[in-house]
């Protein structure tokens, strides 16, 4: 009988181990660019036009975008704008930039705001637009657009040197295709 | 009054179509001014509409979206939705873009110094509320509303109130631009009114004066030519009175046996015939008169050579001029060629005007006639002139115009008792011109008179007229 048990807990763990290393090996999957159903943009890190800085390493963008950066070389202080859950361009921060999950990450604003590392959440827009004319209005904004909704009234930031448009640029963001 | 209707009498003959012509120019130069005067009242009008009202307009607009900026900035306050946020950033932009351009338009049109300075002062307001502006939005949207509220209540009320107290400036200087305008219109239109009723009112009183004038002239000409007419019965009266009287006495004296012995009896018998010529001259002359007015006159027209007429005129007078003791000079141009008339009206003709040299010929009892060729007045062929001269009296230079009105006899004549009835000239002048020529007159005070027959050679063609049947022409066909 204990036997039977043990098999059956054992059983159990197996599966939901499975489980879990299936959902990573799903969310670490590379996307196949063959895929028909898909199509890829770069994903590009915007600012407000009175921001000096015009480029960042990978690295401090990942400090920025966790909030462990409070304020920009001129003192303004850094407003993240995000899209909300779910969002392609989120998905695609959160693999190639934050390497978290989506509760990883909330653990770690929550965490922060709580203890006073990070003093403000970030701002959730519903659009891409939105982002794009939040960045716009706050001086000390940061946010992430896809490439094609980049117009004039924002910068694009270069990463690790590279613009969206440069061959080896990092961050791209899957797009589904509309039929 | 005989002075003013002299005047009238004279301006309405000479100038009648001068005044006319000035009436005319006057009205019609009003006529322009009022119109003017309307045009400009027209054009004010709209100006005062394009750019004050319109002006209101606009600046009415901008205060409003001026306040939609302010609106908006303060809808972002009330809510934590990003995405709610943005877009009330949305419409603040969107305002404070129409507010700009209202301004910018506003500084284009500006013209007079307090409009410029108050464009200008309106920009840099407006410049400095949407820098703040700025600075609180952006404070909203990342979050900060107490910093938001502080920097709003600190700089963002003062300098919009600055900018509300610019736009209300604007509004009335648009009000008082409009009045201004308004008041020329109102001014203009008072000048044009009463420019018109001035022009109607002169209009009318020239119209009536120009009546009156009209009518008194007509007045004095019908007396005047009743006047002559009274004046003319009383002289053919006496004309007749005279050989009448000289008949009865003549008949008197033959029916109580006075007269006796042939010479006597051929003395009187001589009277008689005299003085029955006389009148019956006299009587002629008046129906002759009678029938050219009445154009019922009928003349045989044909060619005639001038010897004729003149050989007929001497033939006709013979007995008067010798009666008289004058002596009748002919002179005749050599190759005179022949004129189309009727012998009879022409003979007429002369003898009134050989008649009147030898009643106005004073001392010298000498009267010339002439008959030479020159170019007719037009100047497209030739004429003939006959010319009657005497040296006697003279015609007084203001009579010269009325001598060939019919009953017209000068008051000089009048007053030396030279008796006729005023109307020898008028039927020689009818007479000339029915033969389609003219008569014409010099005369000088004590040096005497010319009278000139002029009458237009005839043509080839009207020569033939010699051999063929003479025509009757009436005088109402002419």
């Amino acid at each position: 009988m204990q036997g039977r048990i043990k098999f059956v807990g054992f059983l159990g763990l197996a599966a939901l181990l499975l489980a879990l290393v299936a959902r990573q090996a799903a969310e670490g999957a590379s996307p196949d660019p063959t895929d028909p159903e898909v199509t890829i943009q770069a994903l590009a890190i915007i600012v407000n036009r009175s921001n000096s800085v015009d480029a960042l390493s990978t690295s401090e963008l990942r400090r920025i975008f966790l909030g462990d950066r409070s304020h920009w070389p001129n003192g303004r202080r850094i407003t993240l704008v995000m899209r909300e859950p779910g969002e392609p361009e989120r998905r695609c921060m959160l693999h190639d930039l934050y390497q978290m999950s989506e509760g990883e990450l909330k653990n770690h604003f929550l965490h922060g705001l709580f203890t006073g590392d990070i003093l403000v959440s970030p701002k959730i827009l519903a659009t891409s637009i939105g982002v794009r004319k939040f960045v716009f209005n706050v001086p000390g904004a940061i946010g992430y657009v896809r490439l094609s909704d980049v117009d004039d009234t924002v910068k694009v930031l270069r990463v690790d040197e590279l613009l969206p448009d440069d061959k080896g640029y990092r961050l791209k963001v899957e797009l589904p295709v509309t039929k | 009054m005989q002075t003013l209707d002299r005047i009238l009498s004279a301006i309405l003959q000479q100038y009648a179509t001068l005044m006319l012509v000035l009436v005319f120019c006057g009205v019609a130069v009003v006529g322009l001014l009022v119109i003017r005067d309307l045009e400009s009242a027209n054009s004010s009008a709209e100006n005062m509409y394009r750019v004050s009202v319109q002006g209101l307009l606009q600046a009415g607009e901008l205060q409003y979206f001026a306040q939609e900026t302010r609106r908006a900035t303060l809808y972002a306050l009330t809510t934590n939705d990003s995405n709610l946020q943005v877009e009330y950033a949305d419409q603040t932009r969107d305002a404070d873009r129409k507010v700009t351009e209202g301004i910018a338009e506003y500084r284009q049109q500006a013209v007079l110094p307090e409009q410029l300075e108050l464009a200008n002062r309106l920009s840099r307001d407006w410049a400095e509320y949407l820098g703040i502006r700025d600075e609180v939005l952006a404070s909203i949207l990342e979050g900060s509303t107490k910093e938001a509220v502080s920097l709003d209540l600190s700089g963002g009320v003062p300098s919009f109130e600055r900018v509300k107290k610019d736009l209300n400036e604007v509004r009335r200087l648009y009000d008082e631009q409009a009045s201004q305008r308004l008041a020329n219109v109102v001014a203009t239109s008072r000048r044009s009114a009463l420019r018109l009723i001035g022009t109607l009112g002169f209009t009318f009183l020239v119209s009536i004066v120009a009546v009156w004038a009209i009518q008194r002239s007509r007045m004095i000409g019908a007396i005047q030519l009743a006047k002559l007419q009274m004046e003319f019965v009383a002289s053919v009266s006496h004309e007749l009175r005279t050989p009448l009287a000289v008949l009865n006495s003549a008949a008197d004296n033959i029916a109580d046996g006075l007269v006796t012995g042939k010479p006597e009896i051929q003395r009187y018998g001589t009277v008689i015939r005299t003085q029955s010529r006389q009148m019956s001259e006299l009587v002629d002359q008046i129906l002759l008169f009678a029938s050219v007015e009445d154009r019922s006159a009928r003349y045989f027209f044909e060619s005639l050579s001038v010897n004729q007429i003149l050989d007929a005129a001497q033939r006709s007078t013979q007995e008067l001029v010798e009666g008289s003791g004058f002596v009748l000079e002919q002179r005749v141009d050599a190759d005179l060629p022949p004129v189309v008339g009727d012998l009879s009206a022409l003979t007429q003709c002369l003898q009134n005007l050989i008649g009147n040299a030898v009643k106005y010929g004073g001392e010298r009892k000498w009267i010339g006639l002439h008959a030479s060729k020159g170019t007719s007045a037009n100047g497209a062929g030739f004429e003939v002139r006959i010319s009657v001269v005497d040296h006697g009296m003279g015609i007084d230079r203001s009579d010269l115009p009325h001598i060939f009105d019919p009953f017209y006899r000068s008051p000089r004549v009048v007053n030396m008792q030279i008796h006729g009835t005023g109307l020898g000239l008028s039927l020689a002048k009818r007479i000339a011109e029915t033969m389609g020529g003219a008569l014409t007159v010099v005369s000088e005070i004590s040096a005497g008179s010319s009278f000139t027959l002029h009458l237009p050679a005839a043509e080839r063609n009207e020569v033939d007229l010699r051999s063929a049947a003479a025509q009757p022409t009436s005088l109402s066909q002419q």
